[in-house]
């Protein structure tokens, strides 16, 4: 019963210290909008491009983010029903445990 | 131009083409959702299951959502280039030929006019993507949520760079992993395998994630809703029922999925087309497939010549070399 | 070999499955192969038929305008020589005109002139015959009036010579008045 509680105890706590990965994205994300932002204040008439181009950027630094994202998703919603199986048949193959 | 029934008939099945196949999947799902207690994150419902060999075949319902999405552009389609004419320009021409034009220009301001040929593709991308994020709407499973057909749109745009990169001669690209120095061979190899993941990660992590935060917000909603409920109802059979009812989803989950699903559905869609586009046009070596291409037509030409002479020491007509022997050059590569 | 069932479950959140992501790949393929078949090249060939359509009214009327300017040209030409031929026409009009009346004025002076000279002649006749009648008159009165004044008888040779000296100097007061 408390290896399960670690079990589950551990997943939750290894997902949220991978969504510490947010906080690239968010302050580079951040930083690049800003630089548009300045952009637009000073071309207003590339304003499109520069969204597209900000958009563009946003994507592909979200990405570390999006690894953490999906680690911690697995860590949350796959990892504690695959892990309980294994030690249920760890447990099975050794009932003196 | 007056409409004759039969150009009605062909519209009305057309418009039924594209909105039945959605019903279908609603119903679908309606006959196959387990019974479940509140809402879950949970992957898609499987509907068949067919035990082949590597694998099992799941027929899920992200892949049944995506076939209705195939289905109803193909409709959307031949409703739009329906009835298309030189001078009568009705509505829906105008707009087929927008699309057209809108997603050509794209695709060549991005690529180039060597890559115009990849107009539909991007329009492919742009529609299946777009349609499968926006399909949670109605209430389904958005296959872009399943990582397995992102995936397959990622290992499709992979193979189509490294077709494009191999161009170049399959020695210029082994070389060109070994860029700056050959130190970095594995990194860069490690970060051209990690094209394909980062645009499957990126696409399906953004659809899920919104998915994920709905689901826990309904949730959350319900909880409380249910709360509330329990102080104002006093002792009594109904109770239990009237707590149940979870009045606080009505207006707030709507707004979330105009960012989660609308926006950001289709903002993944643009960037992904986009990522495809500069993934496939950026890696294309410029020089050494021009090299090449001489190369080879230089070959071609000789081995024409080669030919001609041939032709000409067995005595054939004289009318035929000068055919043989014009310059044969075909155009530049397409 | 083969198991077939429905299921009745859900995935889990994460699954790697070949063949959906076969199924994908290949639903990507036929949807870039329809959407080329059937919008892509139905638009663009009908777009192209209307660009011929259009390049060809075009220049037909590039053809009509280039038509209408000879034309106009050509008029203009025309028009120009009509132009000419009229300034040629008044020119020679104004010409015989101009030798007309000068040949109309030349007569009428001539003939003016021997109507003049004729004039003058018969003048000059009348005042040689009134002349001479006076002459006549002056010889026959003088000579009665001397005949009275002087009483007496004149001879024919003093009144000859009386009268001569009296016309002579009736002239030269003649002449000089």
């Amino acid at each position: 019963m408390i290896a399960i509680a670690i079990i589950l105890g551990c997943c939750a706590l290894g997902a949220g210290v991978a969504m510490i990965a947010g906080i690239g994205p968010g302050i580079g994300e951040g930083y690049a909008v800003g630089k548009a932002c300045e952009a637009i204040a000073r071309q207003p008439e590339q304003k499109g491009s520069v969204t597209s181009t900000m958009l563009m950027g946003c994507a592909v630094a979200e990405t570390t983010g999006l690894y953490a994202l999906v680690i911690a998703i697995l860590l949350i919603f796959v990892a504690p029903n695959t892990l309980l199986k294994v030690w249920q048949k760890f447990v099975d193959a050794n009932p003196g445990v | 131009m007056t409409k004759t029934i039969r150009f009605r008939l062909i519209d009305a099945l057309l418009i039924a083409m594209m909105i039945l196949p959605f019903i279908g999947c609603i119903v679908l799902k309606v006959l196959f959702t387990p019974p479940s207690e509140g809402v879950s994150v949970t992957g898609p419902l499987v509907y068949l299951q067919l035990g082949i060999k590597p694998q099992p075949l799941y027929i899920t319902e992200a892949t049944m959502v995506s076939l209705a999405v195939i289905i109803a552009v193909f409709a959307l389609c031949l409703y739009l280039t329906h009835g298309l004419s030189v001078e009568c320009r009705t509505k829906r021409q105008l707009i087929a030929e927008m699309i057209v034009e809108k997603v050509t220009d794209f695709v060549t301001g991005n690529m180039g006019m060597r890559f115009v040929g990849f107009a539909p593709f991007v329009a492919a991308i742009l529609a299946l993507s777009a349609l499968s994020s926006l399909s949670s709407l109605l209430g389904l499973f958005p296959p872009t949520s399943d990582i397995n057909i992102v995936a397959g749109w990622a290992i499709l745009v992979f193979i189509l760079m490294t077709h494009y990169k191999l161009r170049g001669g399959v020695g210029h690209y082994l070389k060109s992993f070994g860029d700056p120095i050959p130190i970095f061979y594995p990194f860069n190899v490690f970060s051209e395998v990690a094209t394909p993941v980062s645009m499957t990660f990126r696409h399906y992590g953004n659809i899920l994630s919104g998915g994920v935060i709905t689901a826990l917000i309904a949730t959350a909603l319900a909880g409380l809703s249910s709360k509330i409920l329990g102080l104002f109802s006093g002792a009594g059979w109904y109770t239990t029922y009237i707590a149940t009812i979870p009045f606080l989803r009505v207006g707030l989950p709507a707004v979330l999925s105009i960012y989660f699903d609308v926006f950001s559905g289709c903002l993944q869609a643009f960037i992904f087309a986009m990522l495809t586009m500069l993934n496939i046009s950026g890696g294309y070596p410029e020089e050494e497939a021009a090299a090449r291409a001489a190369k080879r037509e230089a070959r071609r030409t000789k081995r024409l010549a080669k030919k001609t002479e041939k032709r000409v020491a067995k005595g054939a007509g004289a009318a035929t070399i000068g055919v043989l022997t014009s310059p044969d050059t075909p155009d530049e590569e397409k | 070999m083969m198991t077939f069932m429905l299921a009745k479950e859900s995935l889990d959140v994460i699954y790697i499955n070949i063949w959906a992501i076969v199924i994908s790949l290949v639903n990507l393929l036929i949807l870039f192969l329809l959407l080329k078949k059937f919008l892509f090249k139905p638009v663009t060939r009908i777009m192209a038929e209307r660009r011929a359509k259009v390049d060809a009214i075009v220049s037909d009327a590039e053809a009509a305008r280039a038509a209408a300017e000879a034309d106009k040209a050509a008029y203009a030409e025309r028009m120009a020589a009509a132009d000419a031929d009229a300034a040629e026409v008044i020119r020679r009009a104004t010409a015989t005109a101009t030798r007309e009346s000068e040949a109309i004025v030349a007569t009428a002076r001539e003939r003016a002139a021997a109507v003049k000279k004729q004039a003058e002649s018969d003048i000059a006749q009348e005042k040689k015959k009134a002349v001479n009648e006076l002459k006549g008159e002056i010889s026959d009165i003088s000579m009665t009036i001397a005949e009275q004044v002087v009483g007496r008888e004149v001879t024919p040779a003093d009144h000859h010579a009386m009268i001569d000296a009296f016309i002579a100097g009736m002239d030269s007061g003649d002449s000089h008045a």
